[in-house]
Formats: C-alpha cells, structure tokens, sequence
C-alpha cells in the first residue's frame, strides 16, 4: 500500500494537470444558475396560490387522470402512488417543494444522478488508460520497475477519489449557487422516506420523517455508489479500446439507452439485469416506483455491484497481459 | 500551486469527501432495509384555523363529478372557468378559483366519505366564499354509461326512480357535510338534466331527472345559503347543439350556458 502511494499522487497530478476538473467545475457554475433561475420562474408563477391548494389540485388531477381507460397500467401505478406520496405530505402539513437552497440542490442531485453525475464522471475515467495510449506516455509509464496491477490500481483508486470529488463538488456548487436566489436555510425541513411499494399500493406504515440534510447525504452516497460503477465500467473500457472519444461514446451510448429503456421498457423483464436501468438508486429513497417491477434495493446494488466487479476483474486481467502497442 | 500541494489539498479533500459519501451510502442502505425512528419535528408556524376570506371578490372552490371537471368540453374550460370569467365581468369583483376538486365519475357517495375522512379537501373548502357543486348524475345514470355512446347506452328507467331515493339520501350528505365544514359560503348546485332526451324510448328519464331537481331544491332550501341551478331545458329541444360526442357531458357551448345561467342567478 506504501509504495502505491507516490504512484496516485502521480495520477492524481495528471488528471488535475489536464485541466479536467475545471472544465466539471466550470460546467456546474454555468448550469446550475440556468436551472435556479428556471425554478425560480417556475416558484414566482405559482406564488399567488398556497401550496396546499396547489397540491390538493395536483392530487385531483392525477385521480381524474387514473380515471382514463386509454392510460397504460405502469403509469396509472405510478401516479397511485405518487397521490398517496402527496396525501402523506398534506396530511401531515409539510410542503414538500418549499423553495430554499437544500430542497433545490436534493431535487438538482435527484434528476442529476441518471445522465449529469456520469457525464462528468466520463470526462474524467474515459482516458485514463486509452488517453495514455493516444499520447504514448503509456510505454514510459509501464517501462519504470512497477508492476502493472499497481499501476492500473492506482488509477483506479485516483478515480474513486475523483469520483467523489464530483459527487461532493455538485452537492455544495448547487447549494452556494442556488442560495443566492432562495437562501441558505432549509437543512432540518422534514424530509418523507420509506415508501415500501407492493404491487400498485404503497405501504406507508414504514414511512419516517428525517431533515433534509441527511436526506441529501443518503442522496448522495447511493449517487456515490451509482457514479462508481459508470466509473469502473469506463474504465474497463478506456482499458478495452484505444482511442478516448470511442471510449467515451460506447460508455454514453450504454447510459443513455439504460434511462431510454428505463422509460419504455416495463414489460421487458430480463432488462432488470442491465447495469444503466438500475442506475437511478435515488428513487428507492423517494419512493418512485422503479421502471421494471421487481427491483428493489438490495436487487439494484447487487446488479451494479456485480457489473463493477466483473469490470474491474477485466481491466486488470487485460491490462495485466496485453501487449502495448500504438 | 506547487504541485505537492495540489496533492495534499485535492487528495485529503477527496478522500474525505469519499468517507462522507460511504457513510450517506451506509446509511441509506440501513435505513431503507431496516427503517430507523422517525425524527420528530416541530410543526412549521401553525396556520390560521380558517384564513380570513377577503370581503370582496370570489374565492371559488368547486367539487362534484366530471360535470364540474369540464369533461366534453374540447377547450377544457368547462362551466367553472366559463363561470369564473362571466362573473368577474359582471360583478366588477376579482375571482379566483381556489380549486376545482371535482373528479370524473365522482358518486354522493364517494364525495361524502372523501368530505368526511379527507383534511384537506375540508381545508380547501373553508377558504371558499362560493361553491360549486355538481353531483348526483353518476348515482342516477351510472349503469347507463356502460354502453359506448348514443344508441348502444340502455337504460332502466324503473331502476332510475328506485336509485333516486338512495342517491337523495347521500346528496342530502354531502351538503349537510359542506355546510359543516363552511356555512358561510354560497353553494351552487347545478341541476341534473336527462342526456338521452333525443331517444324517444328514454325521453321519459326526464322524470325522474324532475323528480332528483324538485327534491335537490328541497334539501338545499333546508341547509340555506344555496342556489339550484337549472339545466335540464337546455338539454331538450337544443340537445344536439349542447351534449359532446360522448352523448353524455355538455361541450363547450352548454357549459357556456350552464355558466351563463350560474352568473345571472348570482349578479343582478
């Protein structure tokens, strides 16, 4: 472990030197105030009504809509259960889009973690190894006396530690950005979690109130876990093909048809077992039925666990005997 | 920067942002599979037990069944917002439509369990100084709906006089419910009328139609505070101009009238 030490310095120097976490940070700075500023318009246009009536009317509209014979099942469970999520919230007078800098920055992570939170991810893991081999530092990185499973652990272990960076990095810009509109308060606002969906019902006898702080720190670690598989698999693949922009288009090809079939793809049971559908590990602490009947928690962390280790598992053993050649 | 000290900054900060991380992970995951106490919190700032309701204007809540939803009206007005719109035109006064609650195939039934059990529905209501009402049709009409549209509908009009005891008994219900919850406000009730006036076989429903307005009059005369407004003589000479395709709901013309007809008894 010692000697591994000096060896994720030199990775970490390397993908801090080439600018790449700018560029994350960078990204988050401009989007973010462009999201802020939507919900702002979007807190202003609706001001005049109180939240209750407005949810009240939100949960009149979803029973008028389940009352449509043309509407497929899937969706109909969806929004059942969405009334009752919404019922919860009034009865217990609890608003649950309040507009502070913490409610913005948990709804920001919620909808960040299927294709946001990988992108970046991808800028970074995508030429770890396949970015070496563009340039050919890879032949004086593997000629100095060090075996090759430590240099790739290295890497890996650089990337973790910039995956969390990422994770940690959006979670505080969103709050700093998005206080300046609507102000830094809002860590103990009561947070709903717990929804234990059976078939079409939700059993809320397991639901429990926690502030919203910790709600965002659960947030994040699932995020956390999600990020870390999107990463291992880049990496597999930045180990697998040569160049970087192939390496970064297979990866987001792989993502964006996970959250397409995520949406269509209900009745295609087997597609459980693909790594991108189960990404979304958020909406277990939301309550929001997942897109394929079936999944459940321990399930998607199973799933995403077994893609990660079989990754892994590859990288080493390809990068370990392959010949490098440019 | 020197780069010892990136590594230092970025790797400690890194690292733990990565304990931080494990640990929301950690938790999540027990907390999901093996739920915890609920924290208890303080209840925001309570609210006013009835929010003073502004001397002037309309503060309008309606509820009732697909009739006050607006189904059939292509535009998705309905009468409530035709209704709205007229009666700020004829009052001068501001009008706000606080909610319409009203859900496509509602019963008296139903409408009185959900005034009953749900807080918020009755919450809602308290804020109105005008309800609006439509309910009833559903009761009387139900098993005729079954069939697809004009013709294909069949329907036992003996049935309809037996159900229109029953269904009287819950309107009865839900208005004694309303004035409970709100006594101040004014309640609109607009009157059922017989869709399938234009068969000739089922012409006869209008008389048990009569018969649920004539009683609705009696009930609503009796809780006070309460307009009827009549509808079933639009939906008989000019029916094909005032019913949507479905046969069975008013298209955007009769909810004009409906509406029409709301304002003129509220506003000289």
């Amino acid at each position: 472990m010692l000697n591994l030490l000096p060896l994720i310095q030199n990775e970490t120097l390397k993908v801090w030197k080439k600018k790449r976490f700018y560029v994350i940070v960078l990204i988050l700075v401009v989007l973010i105030p462009v999201f802020t500023y939507a919900q702002m318009k979007m807190a202003q246009s609706s001001e005049d009504k109180d939240w209750r009536s407005k949810l009240l009317q939100q949960i009149t509209d979803y029973q008028n809509a389940l009352s449509s014979d043309r509407i497929p099942e899937e969706w109909k469970t969806q929004r059942r259960v969405m009334v009752q999520q919404l019922q919860y919230y009034l009865d217990h007078d609890v608003n649950p889009n309040s507009p502070n800098a913490v409610t913005f920055t948990r709804g920001f992570l919620d909808n960040s973690i299927t294709l946001f939170i990988p992108l970046m991810v991808l800028a970074v893991a995508s030429d770890l190894v396949s970015g070496e081999r563009t340039t050919g530092t890879i032949k004086m990185l593997l000629t100095r006396p060090v075996r090759r499973w430590k240099v790739l652990m290295s890497k890996a272990i650089t990337l973790m530690l910039y995956v969390s960076l990422i994770v940690v990095t959006t979670a505080v810009l969103s709050y700093l950005l998005s206080g300046i509109f609507f102000g830094y308060h809002g860590w103990n606002q009561p947070v709903f979690t717990g929804f234990q969906l059976q078939g079409s019902e939700v059993d809320s006898s397991q639901v429990h109130a926690v502030p919203q702080w910790l709600y965002i720190l659960m947030q994040s670690g699932l995020i956390w876990f999600s990020a870390m598989t999107v990463a291992l698999l880049a990496l597999m693949v930045s180990v697998l093909v040569r160049s970087t922009a192939a390496s970064i288009v297979t990866m987001m090809a792989a993502i964006i048809a996970g959250t397409i079939l995520a949406n269509m793809a209900s009745s295609w049971h087997s597609a459980k077992y693909l790594f991108a559908v189960n990404l979304e590990l958020t909406n277990y602490l939301e309550g929001t039925p997942p897109p394929i009947e079936g999944m459940t928690l321990p399930f998607s962390l199973f799933i995403l666990a077994a893609w990660s280790a079989v990754s892994l598992i590859v990288s080493f053993v390809v990068f370990t005997k392959q010949d490098m050649m440019n | 920067m020197s780069s010892r000290k990136v590594w230092l900054a970025v790797g400690l900060v890194s690292l733990a942002s990565t304990v931080l991380l494990l640990a929301g992970f950690g938790y999540a995951v027990r907390d999901l599979l093996a739920p915890g106490a609920s924290v208890s919190f303080r209840t925001e700032a309570p609210e006013p037990a009835a929010s003073p309701v502004p001397a002037e204007g309309y503060r309008i809540v309606a509820l009732g069944d697909s009739l006050t939803k607006g189904t059939g009206d292509a535009t998705g007005e309905g009468y409530v917002k035709q209704a709205a719109a007229l009666l700020e035109e004829a009052s001068g006064k501001q009008v706000e439509i606080i909610n319409n609650l009203a859900i496509g195939g509602m019963r008296a039934d139903q409408l009185s369990e959900r005034l009953n059990e749900d807080k918020s529905f009755a919450r809602a209501l308290t804020q109105a100084n005008l309800i609006l009402l439509s309910i009833g049709g559903n009761d009387l009409f139900q098993f005729a709906r079954t069939g697809t549209g004009s013709g294909a509908a069949v329907i036992d009009l003996e049935l309809a006089s037996k159900r229109l005891e029953e269904g009287l008994s819950r309107l009865s219900e839900v208005i004694e419910r309303i004035r409970e919850v709100n006594a101040d406000a004014k309640l609109v009730y607009i009157g059922l009328y017989n869709p399938f006036y234009d068969i000739p076989e089922l012409r006869s429903g209008s008389l048990a139609v009569q018969d649920w307005n004539r009683e609705a009059f009696r009930i609503l005369h009796e809780k006070g505070n309460a307009v009827l407004v009549p509808t079933s003589d639009l939906f008989e000479e000019t029916i094909a101009f005032h019913l949507s395709s479905d046969h069975f709901h008013p298209n955007h013309a009769g909810y004009g009238k409906i509406a029409e007809r709301l304002v003129q008894s509220l506003v000289p």
